[in-house]
């Protein structure tokens, strides 16, 4: 065995308030302790990263009064891959009349993320959802509407209620822009200072509380020191670790990881959502993968043939010898089952032979039956542009032919550890959205991200932030002049110039391809501990040739995306590790992770409450090889513990 | 906003370049159409230059002309600041320069409007010279209209064109007028904000439709002259045996003009 | 990368520029392996890989969703914006779109208010800064109405989404004869007049959205329609001619 568990000693506590669990956030909003305004404005927050999350956490700060620094790693706010985002928000709004509440988008996120999530964050999440649907409108996000001028609203999987909106299929634009629109007046309004290009490469951390970041300027190159009274960490998740993925190929770990060698505890890292509907690979060279929006299996139905290797065209198979796996196995919820469920079995078709297309890693989504049903027009009204991008893409046209999908890497649930304030394990260092691990358990159900992201920024952080800068944080005079920020700073630049100076043969985005492999091949879809291991050992070997041999061309003092990506991947080939002791020590199935010792006679994810029910808080120990399980048992007080169904 | 202020603007500029470009294309039409009465002979277009001239006792033509005046130069410096602020916006130009097709409007009239535009504008100061104050003498006899003493303004207009070389100025420069109008009149609309989606496609074809019209009347009337100048030179002549003078136009003006400056001096 | 038998090949002619002082020119590179499903950058990474390895500087060129979204990638391909295909951006254009042999000529955004930064990458947060100047609603979080208190038709929805799409990549400008961004701003500016959220601030946003755009050294829009058909979002130039009418109102009434 490569490896042996070593445990920590941090008693976590995640200071969910007490009362009924319905009541908790309207307490705690009762007794949090405030700011005064005037003081408001003698603190300096900083916000790294722009998306749903740091975009709207920027603007309501900036609104309330406090001087925000915002940090983003591209040219405009409005890029962060926020934007991405296709199929829709989730909102606990009933305006269906379809039997949604509050509860019951508590209940299927609790369920959704197979039990591996705080109840009281999600409840607050589910709370909030109302608001930010409010919220989004009164910006002018342009929503899908009723004839009747109201909103529009679609089902999305794992629910069995109607409480998507959505705008097309470019939810996360519109929601995005609406946020980046509140940030920029802000930034107008001179609130909030955008600090463009930069990435953060260390967190500096004074008396045990996180007091600012070191940057380095993308187009210069410079190493800058930042002081604050708080830092909000936005950074988005860690999906790019598989190389090919739905992000964008600049979103990366390395912020949260940086945060992570400064002492913040990394939560459940080997939940990674596998997404179903993606357009499957078609190459090598292939440098992102591009993702069907989800809502596209609210009508398009899932096959593949009965006959193993079947290469007829598609339109050649009668319906009889096709076989709709989905709504076979899993009739109640047939084509919506979470993420999670249909990816594993698209995983398994393909693994027992019945895959599709060249490559025969793809199975079919098919609209024969919707374009029957709706005809063409309402069809291409729903789904229009995701058509359009995926005949651009392969060729082919998806009215005529049915598309070919398979699973890629797309969400992660794991992330900071944080506590019901959304602070990590460093005082003053908070972690908002993706780059958190609070909401969505083992597994985030669609539509989720967004309510989340947007949840934690507009409506949670004004609250807890204030809260803990009353009571924990004097409006001291902001110095970078400190032998910490030295530190961090001389930290950055010894290690960029090490990048720069290895000297070897191989590009950054060539270990970065190899380690995708690994970490798709053993820390992917389905684990086990062979699997796991051999993961292990070949991360380490990898990340032990990267320093010996890795080649980055150019000099620090320029813009050069080579070294940004260098800087990514030496994290990567970090945090890929920590993945894959998580999932190794996790000897249980749930959400995302899919152990196959763990498993139901009917193939299905089997859980262990008895010994897992815990999120798994790593600590770093100085050494990527040996860090520290620090754990924080879940209770549910509210949810009674069942295996998830969605026959 | 300030009027002035939001004049200068991009925006504002563009208003004005389409609203005096619509005028001016109302002018061009009125202008054609006034024209045409030289196909029905001497004493339709004398009498018509006559009831401009004395439109409100005169004062209908001085404030027309003023009016005009103003809507050149406007839309001139409109145009100007435009093609300005084109080189100011892009110093550094693509090496290799495309055009994308599909749905655009580009065409060699839209980037060519400012040297079309350029060339009209001197068109129509030369074109006032020739035949409002007659620099070219060409030798015709003022005429007798309602008891009040004119040029034979048909005459000179026959004899203009009955020569190939303006003929052929006036035919380039008034293809130059369709060709600039090609661009510019659908392009007014959408610079004055009177366009969308479902009007544009209509206005576009009637503005194209438009400028073709226009091209053409302007070409037929000189060419036509030229072609058949035995027969307007003959309609010429028999109309100045019953209204002619004697003396030239040239002198006419030349008399306005001394007469004037003794006014003056006088005054 | 092994030689498949559908493998193209490709003359580039770059713009190679190392600074915003440089004055920069176009080098010529060979590419081949090329396979017709690449995208138009995927290509460049091949070829970027292939710099790398040889010790030499890589092409500059930024990206980041490659799906068509983020509004980052942006090159001018043989004069075109994005390249030949209407309704793309770059990042989307696959190579199945160039003959095999083509000499492809790849050039920066060029205008003056997007200053080039390194080869191919252009500064373009004057686009930024015309958001700032009033792209958006004021009102503080917190104090929106119930979501189905203030109706909007589906008609009018539907015309502020096709506007509100916009990614502002700068395909627009990059494409204009003058490098006028009245399309970027006529579509922000579009977005909002067409529902009851934009109304309060109707007049206000365009004056200023305008003034920041004749400030930031925008040329004047004069109707070539190139930004239309280059713009991978394919925005009406209707919302021009609507910002102007708007423009035109609020300069009488205020």
């Amino acid at each position: 065995m490569p490896y042996e568990l070593i445990m920590g000693d941090t008693e976590l506590d995640s200071k969910v308030p007490d009362g009924p669990i319905d009541q908790k956030w309207t307490l705690y909003k009762q007794n949090a302790k405030l700011v005064l305004p005037a003081n408001k404005r003698k603190y300096t927050i900083i916000i790294v990263g722009t998306g749903l999350a740091g975009a709207s956490a920027a603007a309501t700060l900036g609104e309330l009064g406090y001087k925000v620094k915002s940090f983003c790693i591209h040219d405009s706010a409005r890029r962060a891959h926020s934007v991405a985002a296709l199929g829709g928000i989730n909102a606990a709004k009933n305006y269906q009349n379809d039997g949604d509440s509050v509860w019951r988008l508590f209940y299927d996120t609790v369920k959704g993320g197979d039990f591996r999530a705080r109840e009281a964050n999600v409840h607050r999440l589910a709370e909030v959802s109302l608001n930010i649907i409010d919220q989004a409108a009164a910006q002018g996000v342009p929503f899908a509407r009723e004839y009747g001028g109201t909103l529009a609203n679609r089902s999305f999987g794992g629910a069995q209620v109607s409480r998507t909106f959505y705008a097309r299929g470019q939810t996360g634009q519109q929601l995005l822009y609406g946020a980046y629109g509140s940030f920029s007046r802000q930034v107008h309004e001179k609130n909030v200072t955008l600090y463009n290009n930069r990435e953060m490469l260390d967190l500096v951390v004074k008396d045990g509380k996180a007091r600012g970041i070191i940057t380095r300027n993308l187009i210069t190159g410079e190493v800058e020191r930042h002081a604050g009274h708080a830092v909000l960490l936005c950074t988005g998740g860690y999906g790019t670790i598989f190389y090919l993925s739905t992000n964008a190929v600049n979103s990366n770990g390395t912020a949260a990881w940086r945060c992570h060698k400064r002492g913040a505890f990394f939560a459940n890292p080997c939940y990674t959502q596998i997404h179903p509907t993606c357009i499957p690979q078609a190459g090598d060279f292939q440098s992102k993968l591009t993702l069907m929006s989800e809502s596209l299996r609210n009508d398009g139905r899932v096959w593949v043939p009965k006959k193993k290797g079947d290469d007829r065209h598609p339109n050649d198979i009668p319906d009889e010898e096709r076989d709709y796996y989905l709504e076979r196995r899993y009739p109640a919820f047939g084509n919506l089952v979470p993420r999670d469920i249909a990816s594993r079995a698209a995983k398994k078709a393909c693994d027992e032979g019945y895959g599709v297309g060249p490559t025969k890693r793809a199975v079919y989504l098919d609209f024969k039956s919707a374009i029957q049903r709706m005809g063409e027009d309402a069809v291409r009204e729903r789904y229009g542009n995701l058509f359009e991008m995926y005949e651009e893409i392969t060729g082919e046209d998806p009215y005529k032919v049915p598309m070919r999908i398979y699973p890629a890497s797309h969400y992660t649930m794991g992330g900071l550890w944080v506590d019901y304030n959304l602070m990590t394990t460093i005082p003053g260092l908070h972690c908002l959205g993706e780059a958190n691990f609070s909401d969505h358990g083992s597994n985030r159900l669609g539509a989720s991200a967004l309510m989340q992201g947007l949840s934690d920024g507009y409506f949670v952080i004004p609250y807890t932030l204030g809260n803990y800068l009353a009571q924990h944080q004097p409006h001291d005079e902001l110095t970078t002049d400190t032998p910490e920020f030295e530190a961090a700073e001389k930290n950055v630049a010894d290690n960029l110039k090490k990048l720069m100076e290895i000297g070897g043969e191989r590009t950054p985005q060539d270990y970065h391809r190899e380690l995708g492999k690994i970490v798709w091949n053993y820390v992917g879809m389905s684990r086990d501990e062979e699997g796991l291991k051999k993961a292990i050992t070949d991360i380490r070997e990898l990340r032990k040739d990267f320093w010996s041999n890795l080649k980055v061309t150019g000099v620090n003092e320029e813009f050069n995306k080579n070294l940004e990506f260098a800087g990514r991947v030496a994290d990567y080939l970090e945090l890929a590790e920590l993945m894959a002791i998580d999932a190794l020590f996790r000897e249980e199935s749930c959400g995302g992770h899919f152990r196959e010792e763990y498993k139901t006679e009917a193939g299905e994810a089997r859980r262990n409450d008895e010994d897992f029910c815990y999120v798994a808080a790593w600590e770093w120990n100085g050494d990527p090889t040996k860090p520290k399980l620090n754990k924080e048992n879940l209770t549910f007080e509210n949810v009674k513990l069942a295996q998830r169904s969605y026959k | 906003m300030n009027l002035a202020t939001a004049a200068q603007s991009s925006i504002g500029r563009k208003l004005i370049s389409g609203l005096t470009g619509l005028l001016l294309v109302g002018f061009v039409i009125g202008h054609l159409t006034g024209n045409f009465l030289l196909l029905a002979g001497p004493e339709a277009f004398n009498n018509y230059a006559y009831f401009l001239e004395h439109l409100f006792h005169g004062a209908g033509l001085i404030i027309a002309e003023i009016g005009l005046i103003v809507l050149f130069l406007s839309h001139a410096w409109s145009g100007f600041q435009v093609w300005n602020n084109k080189w100011n916006a892009r110093k550094k130009n693509y090496e290799v320069p495309g055009d994308a097709g599909g749905k655009s409007k580009k065409s060699v009239s839209s980037t060519t409007m400012l040297w079309s535009g350029v060339l009209l504008l001197a068109f129509v100061v030369w074109h006032v010279a020739q035949f409002k104050f007659g620099i070219i003498d060409t030798g015709n006899r003022a005429v007798m209209v309602d008891g009040v003493e004119m040029r034979n303004l048909y005459g000179i207009v026959v004899d203009t064109f009955a020569q190939p070389l303006w003929t052929g100025i006036y035919v380039i420069i008034m293809v130059m007028l369709g060709f600039h109008l090609w661009h510019g009149a659908w392009s007014a609309f959408q610079s004055m904000g009177l366009a969308n989606d479902l009007y544009l496609p209509t206005i576009t074809k009637v503005a194209h439709f438009l400028s073709i019209v226009l091209a053409v009347g302007f070409v037929a009337l000189p060419t036509s002259i030229f072609v058949f100048s035995n027969h307007f030179k003959a309609e010429s002549d028999k109309y100045m045996q019953q209204y002619g003078t004697n003396e030239t136009s040239g002198d006419m003006i030349y008399r306005t003009v001394s007469g004037l400056m003794s006014a003056e001096k006088g005054a | 990368m092994s030689s498949t038998s559908n493998a193209m090949k490709f003359t580039l002619r770059i713009w190679r520029q190392k600074g915003p002082k440089d004055s920069g020119k176009l080098v010529d590179y060979k590419v081949d392996d090329i396979i017709p499903e690449m995208s138009f950058l995927e290509m460049l990474d091949v070829l970027n890989e292939k710099l790398a390895a040889e010790g030499k500087d890589p092409v500059a060129f930024d990206s980041d969703c490659r799906e068509g979204i983020c509004g980052t990638c942006g090159l001018v391909i043989n004069g075109i914006a994005h390249g030949p295909l209407a309704g793309t951006t770059t990042c989307g254009l696959r190579m199945r779109h160039f003959r095999s042999g083509d000499v492809i000529t790849i050039e920066p955004f060029r205008a003056d208010s997007f200053p080039i930064i390194k080869d191919l990458v252009v500064d373009r947060t004057a686009f930024d800064r015309i958001v700032q100047a009033g792209g958006y609603v004021s009102f503080n979080t917190g104090s929106a109405p119930d979501a189905n208190s203030v109706l909007v038709s589906k008609d009018a929805s539907h015309d502020s989404m096709d506007a509100a799409t916009c990614i502002g990549c700068g395909a627009c400008v990059a494409a204009c004869p003058n490098a006028s961004a009245h399309l970027f701003t006529g579509a922000k500016v579009y977005q909002f007049a067409k529902i009851p959220q934009g109304q309060p601030e109707r007049d206000q946003r365009v004056l200023n959205m305008i003034t920041t755009h004749d400030k930031e050294g925008f040329g004047d829009c004069s109707n070539h329609g190139e930004c239309e058909a280059v713009c991978p979002k394919q925005i009406n130039i209707k919302t021009i001619a609507q910002m102007r009418r708007d423009y035109l109102v609020a300069s009488l009434r205020t």
